[in-house]
């Protein structure tokens, strides 16, 4: 056994092993001390492309529709099939929903899993499946923000990869999802919330940059005060506690970010090309997209975007054709594109989903309801190939009909296909081993 | 006296060989055994920074005599080096070893010694000239001996990670192979092997196709990899067993009675190791290494770190750590003192006022750590304001206690500050914290009559063991008794008892629900006696308002044997019936009574972790045997005044504020940069979330107004911790859904950083027109005077003369470029007043 306790932060302590006092608190750290640490040490062992590599997750809150979307069945009895018509996509053989005629065109660049399902059809606990890889364990409580008993997604890449340039490694747009959050990693993994909606005229990323009435002089009158005002900073109080030291180090990336090209450009979305942005859509899944691009581009591991509003228990086919699918489809399409005219697409792996998929068979009110047993999870770049589909439905589109696959195969794939071992292992405060991925299988015929 | 085992200091070993080559030549003398190599330096043995070692005055060879048998076939031996001045430097990987008659008796490097054949031999140990012989006695090695499933299987499973909680271990299992978590329950993880999956895992007449043997050595892909290569002993006592039939185990065999840990207790020098062994006793009076089967773990790896064969690598940092062994249940520790290896020069002893003081500085003393000088009276009096009242002081406050010239004015100011209305708030949201006051759970208006009860409580100074009796044995209508609302956020019976353990005592016993705990004593008997003190609990709707009611006859059963369970105290024996009536009226007082191992240690950890930043038992809500107090004798002594003191707060904690120790300051030497553990100098601590908004409101002089609070509340006030607001949550405000003092969050991140770095919220405050700067600059002319009061304010000191100077050229520059029209003036002190709150000084209780 390996001999290692999480602290209640959840920072194994193992992290600090062999790690005499001078360096513990010696110059350091970008976000974290721990990813330092991390990355230090994993300098040796993953080689080559895989550092430039991320991940955009982008989560249709409320359960996308996969039937009428990624998975038609037009020749399903009509109480299932509903009212869409697939049609032909950039690659032979693949058909998807009429709605989302400009993602058809972007077929080749992304993969579908339809033989995909899990077993909650519940928001909370299919959004923690989802978003972590595990199941929550009894006693979860979906009302808590965070709610996470084990890391996001996004909180195991900042942890394992460590940030890239000047940028935080893992971003939410507009904001954190409830299970998004870093369980034991502690607030080092945590996401950096954006906190805004990019589709506001008026949208700034909070508390990056000084109070607007301050003049840049004042700004500089300040930074240069605090460097002459803040004794501990120079005296050996710093080095010697390591909160302190913390706060130091983040002050420095908190400055460097504050002054990093990179991620103002990243945050001020007005800078982009306003047709680009009126191709993405003017939304909030749009803008979120489009946000989510810039902060790959600037060096961002994983950017999470969540979008709500795919809880169509009622009149599913007017919303979906009226309001989310057009949205989706200038979204997603555009995403693809852009990342692949960028040069982006290869190191950039893209997953689209909802905690779960919707009944097949439509209800009284014209809507469908929760439904994880089957649905569609969409892949592309990162190292995947486009134009593939993967397993299948049965005939309703109710349960994969061959080669089933689950949030457990598919946090495998993801972190796989990032540089991540899905077999690593991290600690609970009670000093409980958890696997990174919890037993899952890469998803065969991706790659 | 120390120094024996490194005659140059690390630093002027850097200087010559570079610390790289420093660090490699550690690594191959630590990690790789050395022994091997030592055919070739006849010159002797080495230090860790590859320097010989003083003779030694005598070599002593644990055990003195070996003896080997088809049970007991290897077992490794520690060599220690003993020099004139009593010194104990561990040898065991850093000499050679011979076998008199290696066809009796092998010896291979680091000390392992294997049987081969009946007879006798002798080991020789050579160290530099001298030389040391052990006896090895080989006998009954041909006897056939099946492999006991219970004895010998198991902690092969355990021992290659198959049943953790992460794989085949877990509640689920593993692709369909479920096995008890740590063997907690050979029964079943026979039954797992030999009887589920159609018995394809066992294959008794060829063993090797076993799925079992296939998947372990990676014969067949297993999600695990390779776990038990096949030409390793492990391998082959699996494979024996299951030619043999695969028997259940002999319900007559030995069982583990002990473990024990050799050594003990030693003394190691900065990066220095030490070979631990495992020896098991078993119920027939046998003893058999288990060094290779048992599990070790640090409780403070940043100072010794442990491998899975047990040898124990010190840090650079000085301090007391403990390694636990374990081995199918049985535990054992190894405690580790790591001194610093410089000898202090003569150093004044340092003054002491209590115990406290006497106890931290025998500690020091040993470790050649000296202590920090005493603080002066603005660090006293920042200090003891926010840990007492969690609230800054005013620069009037802190000016006055600067100003007062009387003696005991230090004790004054603590008297003074608990008769305080503050005290009571923030003692009060402490503890609502860990008993989880959860507007959520309990509902605005139950939330509040818990709060308000809590308050009332710490306003009368009621007695801690009092304080928890009425929660505990709370009964009645829930509306008449605020304090019964704990048993409506606590959960079902199991729950409940495993919060109440881990707040009142410090124990945790959730482990014990489904397992045995794998570091403590707790068997799954001991979690369901607890937990049939509640399980007669429940509420019921009266026109009166809801009731607590307690039915009576408490027991609860253990879900895996089945047995009916009656509600008895940990650590005692399980009663022969059911005890009538309400038995939590005696669980409260077992949990509290002075007589408890742990609820004084428990408590008054907490207070100590509290003040001084780091409990003596980290974290301070895991009291264990496997995890001992960094200083046992000070956590004994705190909690024996605690219990004199009749479990008062107040004057406990008037205890730990008066002692040189809390006094400390936080400036550190030479001598105790590195100790993180000893109190030695104060740690700085990152204020709480409400107390930090608190101090940048009193700062400011802008108060915060709370969603749903009248104004004037300040967050230390405020009873519900769900209260929305961004600078809360940001900065780790607890969210009361565990017992757990984790949940609050005082690890700083980027996003606090930048909040008061640029939050409008906090230039808003600087810039308030009824704010202080604003007040300031209207009423105070004179720049120096502004100054002294800024730091007074922020600091609760006055500014150095460097610091006045620095902040006058300042305000002079703004005055000479913009005019000294004042509302250039007032912007100029809120850019001074800016850099103050975003100062570490500030950040930080120091």
């Amino acid at each position: 056994m390996k001999g290692t306790v999480g602290f209640c932060d959840g920072v194994a302590r193992r992290d600090f092993i062999r790690v005499g006092c001078a360096s513990l608190f010696g110059p350091a750290a970008y976000w974290s001390l721990p990813s330092l640490l991390g990355s230090a040490a994993r300098a040796g062992e993953n080689p080559g492309s895989a550092d430039a590599r991320s991940l955009i997750v982008v989560f249709l809150r409320g359960g996308l529709s996969t039937i009428d979307t990624w998975d038609l069945k037009p020749n399903a009895p009509a109480e299932f099939r509903g009212e869409f018509q697939p049609i032909a996509t950039n690659v032979a053989g693949i058909e998807i929903g009429e709605h989302l005629p400009r993602i058809a065109l972007q077929m080749d660049k992304f993969s579908l899993v339809r033989s995909f399902g899990h077993r909650n059809s519940d928001h909370g606990p299919a959004d923690h499946y989802m978003l972590t890889g595990y199941h929550p364990l009894a006693g979860f409580n979906p009302g808590l923000s965070p709610n996470n008993q084990r890391p996001s997604h996004g909180s195991i890449i900042a942890r394992q990869l460590g940030p890239r340039g000047s940028v935080p490694a893992y971003v939410c747009v507009p904001d954190v999802h409830p299970s998004g959050g870093a369980a034991y990693l502690g607030p080092a993994s945590a996401p950096f919330s954006i906190n805004a909606d990019p589709n506001d005229p008026g949208f700034t990323v909070r508390d990056v940059l000084p109070p607007l009435e301050l003049d840049p002089h004042r700004v500089e009158n300040r930074q240069a005060l605090l460097a002459r005002v803040d004794r501990f900073q120079r005296t050996a109080e710093s080095r010697a506690n390591r909160g302190a030291k913390s706060v130091s180090v983040f002050r420095e990336r908190a400055f460097q970010l504050m002054t990093s090209a990179e991620a103002k450009r990243a945050f001020d979305i007005h800078q982009e090309d306003s047709r680009l942005r009126d191709e993405y859509g003017r939304n909030s899944l749009g803008q979120s997209c489009l946000m989510a691009r810039r902060l790959v581009e600037a060096g961002v591991r994983c950017v999470t975007v969540q979008h709500v509003d795919w809880d169509t228990h009622e009149a599913n086919f007017t919303h979906l054709r009226r309001d989310l699918l057009p949205m989706l489809d200038g979204a997603m399409a555009t995403l693809f594109r852009d990342l692949s005219d960028r040069g982006l697409l290869d190191n950039t792996l893209v997953l689209v989903t909802g905690e779960f998929g919707r009944t097949p068979r439509i209800n009284n009110n014209a809507g469908r309801d929760h439904w994880g047993p089957g649905f569609t999870v969409a892949l592309g770049g990162g190292g995947i190939q486009g134009g593939r589909v993967i397993g299948r439905s049965d005939a309703r589109a109710e349960k994969p009909a061959d080669d089933p696959y689950g949030p457990e195969d598919l946090a495998a794939t993801v972190h796989r296909l990032l540089g991540i071992d899905p077999d690593g292992e991290f600690y609970t405060p009670e000093g409980r081993p958890v696997k990174i991925v919890n037993d899952g299988r890469m998803i065969r015929g991706l790659t | 006296m120390l120094n024996v085992w490194v005659r140059i200091r690390r630093d002027s070993t850097a200087t010559m060989f570079g610390s790289g080559i420093q660090l490699f030549l550690v690594g191959c003398l630590l990690l790789v055994p050395c022994a091997v190599a030592m055919p070739d330096s006849p010159a002797g043995p080495t230090d860790e920074s590859g320097r010989r070692l003083p003779n030694f005055e005598s070599i002593r060879v644990e055990p003195a005599e070996l003896f080997l048998d088809a049970r007991n076939r290897e077992q490794g031996v520690i060599v220690t080096g003993m020099t004139a001045s009593g010194e104990m430097v561990d040898l065991t990987h850093r000499v050679a070893y011979a076998s008199s008659d290696p066809g009796i008796a092998s010896a291979s490097a680091g000390g392992q010694v294997s049987a081969v054949a009946d007879g006798g031999a002798e080991l020789t140990i050579e160290v530099g000239v001298k030389a040391a012989k052990v006896q090895v006695r080989v006998a009954g090695l041909a006897t056939t001996r099946i492999p006991d499933f219970d004895n010998d299987v198991v902690p092969l499973l355990n021992r290659f990670g198959c049943n953790t909680s992460a794989c085949h271990g877990k509640a689920e299992g593993q692709n369909g192979f479920k096995l008890s978590v740590f063997g907690s329950d050979p029964g079943t993880d026979y039954g797992a092997l030999v009887m589920e999956s159609r018995g394809r895992r066992l294959f008794v007449p060829e063993p090797d196709r076993s799925l079992l043997m296939r998947k372990a050595s990676g014969d067949m892909p297993h999600g695990g990899g390779v776990r038990i290569e096949r030409r390793s002993r492990a391998y082959q006592v699996l494979r024996e067993w299951i030619a043999a039939g695969a028997p259940r185990s002999d319900p007559h065999a030995a069982s583990v009675v002990r473990i024990q840990v050799l050594p003990n207790r030693r003394t190691i020098g900065p990066r220095g190791s030490q070979q631990l062994r495992v020896t098991a006793e078993f119920s027939d009076g046998r003893t058999v290494d288990v060094t290779e089967l048992a599990r070790f773990q640090s409780n403070n790896d940043a100072l010794a770190s442990v491998d899975e064969r047990g040898i124990v690598v010190a840090g650079d940092a000085p301090g007391q750590v403990a390694i636990m062994a374990s081995y199918m249940g049985a535990v054992d520790t190894f405690q580790a003192f790591l001194p610093r290896l410089e000898m202090l020069a003569d150093v004044a002893p340092a003054s002491e006022v209590n115990s406290i003081d006497t106890l931290v500085h025998a500690q020091l003393r040993k470790l050649n750590i000296a202590p920090a000088a005493r603080c002066d009276d603005a660090d006293f009096v920042r200090r003891a304001y926010i840990d007492v009242i969690g609230t800054l002081p005013t620069a009037e406050e802190a000016r006055d206690f600067l100003d007062d010239r009387s003696a005991g004015k230090r004790r004054a100011l603590v008297e003074r500050l608990m008769v305080r209305p503050e005290f009571v708030d923030y003692w009060s949201q402490k503890w609502a914290d860990i008993l989880r006051v959860d507007r959520r759970t309990l509902g605005h208006k139950g939330a509040f009559a818990f709060y308000r009860w809590i308050h009332d409580q710490v306003a009368r100074n009621r007695p801690i063991d009092e304080f928890f009796r009425e929660i505990i044995a709370a009964r009645g209508i829930i509306e008449q008794a605020p304090q019964a609302r704990f048993y409506q956020v606590s959960g079902n019976a199991g729950d409940t008892a495993s919060t109440l353990s881990q707040i009142v005592l410090g124990v945790r016993i959730a482990c014990a629900q489904c397992h045995h705990h794998p570091f403590d004593r707790w068997s799954q008997d001991d979690y369901f006696g607890m937990a049939a003190y509640f399980q007669p609990l429940s509420r019921k709707a009266t026109s009166r308002g809801e009731l607590l009611v307690y039915a009576g006859g408490a027991k609860a059963t253990n879900p895996r044997t089945g047995r009916e369970i009656p509600a008895h105290p940990l650590q005692t024996p399980i009663p022969p019936a059911v005890a009538d009536g309400d038995v939590r009226v005696q669980l409260a007082q077992w949990m509290t009574s002075p007589q408890n191992a742990w609820f004084a240690r428990n408590v008054a950890n907490r207070i100590w972790a509290q003040l001084l930043g780091r409990g003596l038992v980290e974290p301070v809500d895991d009291l264990r045997e496997t995890n001992p107090p960094s200083n046992p004798e000070l956590l004994d002594a705190l909690a024996r005044s605690f219990i004199e003191q009749k479990f008062d707060l107040r004057r406990f904690l008037l205890t730990i504020t008066d002692s040189e120790t809390y006094q400390r300051s936080a400036h550190p030497d030479q001598s105790n940069e590195c100790d993180e553990q000893n109190y030695s100098r104060a740690l700085l601590k990152r204020m709480d979330a409400e107390v930090l908004l608190d101090a940048v409101c009193q700062v400011s002089g802008v108060p915060e107004k709370f969603i749903g609070f009248p104004s004037g509340y300040r967050a230390i006030q405020l009873w519900d911790s769900e209260v929305d607001h961004y600078f809360l949550k940001l900065f780790g405000r607890p969210i009361r859904k565990s017992a757990c003092v984790c949940e609050r969050n005082m690890e700083p991140n980027v996003g606090q950083v930048l909040h008061v770095l640029n939050a409008p919220e906090i230039q808003s405050k600087l810039a308030h027109d009824g704010g202080r700067i604003a007040h300031w600059v209207e009423t105070i002319q004179d720049d120096a005077a502004i100054v002294e009061q800024l730091y007074l304010t922020c600091y609760a000191r006055r500014p150095t003369d460097e610091e006045r100077t620095v902040a006058l050229e300042f305000l002079a520059g703004v005055a000479q470029r913009d005019g000294n029209r004042s509302d250039f003036r007032r912007r100029a002190v809120e850019d001074l007043m800016w850099s103050c709150l975003n100062s570490l000084e500030f950040l930080f209780n120091h």
